[in-house]
């Protein structure tokens, strides 16, 4: 990032104020269950959003299956919680590691691929990680799903109380976006926007760009893998429902909402699309019509969302190979 | 030794020979201009020392070093950058963020080092781009966003990129392609002075007085073959590239 932006202290204390302060003093105040889940819900979908941030608004690559790594971060931490009795403490970590690792091997042969074989391979990957989820009965028991009584035990203290939840989710989740921000607002985020807006172009500038795609894919699937860990700690019961085509499509449209590109956005748009629902439900399935349309016309009215570097139409388009319209910029380098 | 060794270069698509056996070298601190009539296979040269298109046939030694096969980043690693024929900067980057690729790209700066600390690192790589900025006169448009810039700012922001790299040779390929005179006058003005202070470069070029005012050294292709590689002075007077420029005379 360039030395302007070093600005925005006062932004990050308001943020802060309100993680810590305001919220658990209302969570508080409320005291009741359903609103510790839907904070918890927040701030895990905040970190599911900032992760996929950094692979599709920075690096510019359309994926698909974020969802399959939150998955697998989450049956980690599930399975080893109840078959192998390793708590919180390993399971977290591992979460993050097992879905990275599966990350690093899917990266390998997918990164080579450009736009739209990307996206498709991305979703094909998606798809397979939760049809074994799903049908790998003697592990992940299925579509039953796996329950965890066990809880969060930090160092012998069992954390029982919502509220110490809710702390414990909100520092992981904070110190977690705050890795994420470092790597976005970064020279090494610059060179990770580089690929987004002309990866042949990076490669003349010396930057590996495969390389540098393998590990930003890799590094947001350890931040899904957490996510699913602090998921599966929350409601004690992972299902292979939730981490399906259409969770994918719920973080991606976060981003987008949020603006591609930006990460204060990536988490404003997680924030909106999982509050918006829970106070529309009084409209009961209406809701879910209503969320759609929020989607629909931010894209239409605000192409860049609210803090965007592009729009998502063009990141869509040029993922596609479409060229209708201006086309971005002539991606021939070979003979002229 | 020279910088840069060209030998026997071919490049085939398909029945075409796009460049056909070249070989010349430029030393360093020397200015060259390649010029030739359109699909002379002046930029398919520049894609195939740059790594960009792989050789059908022959080699290309950097530094004394052969880079046959190697990645674009990687050759560009060793102190070989290029600008694009058709102007490619980064447009949703800002002037300042777009230079600074070129600076980590040189530099690097791992994933490690931008979440824990690095600020030497990042200080260096600061200087650098502001370094490279200030060379072609944009650090007062430097939080401008690229895609904002006039056309003409947006080549000397791709230059700047280049230099950013702080490369031992600079390959431009058709810099004052859609500038005016005083545009066109401009640039020569300021690619002398990036040679005047040691950098070698290589040039593509359509407009002839340019080559010709700034380059101690043409090279001329035609049909992808080399048919002349002299002074400007020399090339000038030279019959066979009169011919291909003109046609032949009856």
């Amino acid at each position: 990032m360039s030395d302007f932006a070093r600005k925005g202290w006062i932004g990050k204390i308001l943020v802060l104020l309100l993680v810590f302060g305001l919220v658990p003093a209302a969570l508080a105040f409320a005291g009741k269950g359903y609103f510790f889940q839907v904070a918890n819900l927040v701030l895990i979908f905040a970190l599911l959003a900032a992760s996929l941030h950094l692979v599709t608004g920075a690096a510019g690559l359309l994926h698909l299956g974020h969802a399959a790594f939150y998955g697998i971060g989450a049956y980690v931490a599930a399975l080893m919680g109840t078959d192998l009795k390793l708590g919180f403490i390993w399971g977290l970590p591992a979460a993050g590691l097992v879905a990275a690792a599966f990350a690093f091997v899917v990266a390998l042969p997918t990164m080579r691929l450009v736009s739209i074989y990307f996206a498709v391979a991305t979703l094909a990957i998606g798809q397979m990680i939760n049809t074994v989820l799903l049908n790998w009965v003697a592990v992940t028991k299925g579509p039953n799903g796996v329950m965890l009584f066990s809880g969060i035990n930090l160092f012998g203290f069992a954390l029982k109380a919502p509220l110490a939840v809710y702390f414990v989710v909100a520092v992981l989740v904070s110190l977690s976006i705050f890795v994420l921000h470092r790597l976005s607002h970064s020279y090494y985020g610059n060179a990770l926007r580089s690929l987004r807006e002309d990866d042949q172009c990076a490669d003349a500038m010396g930057v590996n760009t495969v390389r540098l795609k393998i590990e930003v894919f890799t590094i947001s699937a350890f931040f899904a893998g957490v996510a699913g860990a602090l998921w599966a700690y929350t409601t004690g019961y992972v299902s292979p429902n939730d981490f399906g085509f259409s969770t994918s499509i719920l973080i991606l449209a976060m981003i987008v909402v949020g603006g591609l590109g930006s990460l204060p956005g990536a988490i404003i748009g997680a924030v909106v699309l999982i509050l918006l629902p829970e106070l529309l439900r009084g409209l009961g399935d209406l809701r879910n019509v209503m969320v759609g349309l929020v989607m629909f016309f931010s894209i239409l009215f605000m192409p860049k969302g609210l803090f965007g570097e592009v729009s998502a139409l063009s990141l869509v388009r040029r993922g596609f190979g479409l060229k209708w319209g201006a086309a971005p910029s002539n991606r021939e380098v070979g003979w002229q | 030794m020279s910088l840069i060794e060209i030998e026997h270069v071919t490049r085939r698509f398909g029945g075409l020979l796009a460049v056909d056996d070249v070989t010349t070298r430029v030393e360093d601190g020397e200015l060259v201009g390649v010029i030739g009539p359109n699909g002379a296979g002046k930029t398919t040269l520049f894609n195939l020392i740059s790594g960009f298109t792989p050789l059908s046939a022959g080699a290309v030694r950097f530094k004394g070093e052969a880079i046959t096969g190697l990645k674009p980043h990687k050759i560009a690693a060793r102190g070989m950058s290029r600008t694009f024929q058709n102007l490619r900067v980064f447009p949703n980057m800002s002037v300042f963020d777009n230079v600074s690729v070129g600076a980590v790209g040189a530099m690097g700066q791992s994933a490690f080092g931008a979440v824990f600390g690095g600020a030497r690192r990042s200080d260096a790589i600061s200087a650098r781009t502001w370094a490279a900025l200030e060379r072609v006169g944009l650090t007062a448009e430097a939080e401008e966003l690229a895609a904002n810039l006039s056309y003409g700012k947006r080549k000397y922001l791709e230059i700047a990129r280049a230099l950013a790299m702080e490369p031992d040779l600079l390959i431009l390929d058709e810099p004052a392609a859609g500038l005016n005179d005083s545009e066109t006058a401009e640039l020569a003005r300021f690619i002398r002075s990036l040679n005047a202070a040691g950098m070698a470069i290589m040039l593509v070029e359509h407009d002839m007085n340019l080559v010709m005012g700034i380059c101690s050294r043409v090279v001329v292709l035609a049909s992808g073959r080399k048919i002349a590689d002299a002074e400007p002075a020399a090339v000038r007077a030279d019959p066979v590239v009169l011919e291909a420029y003109l046609g032949v005379e009856d």
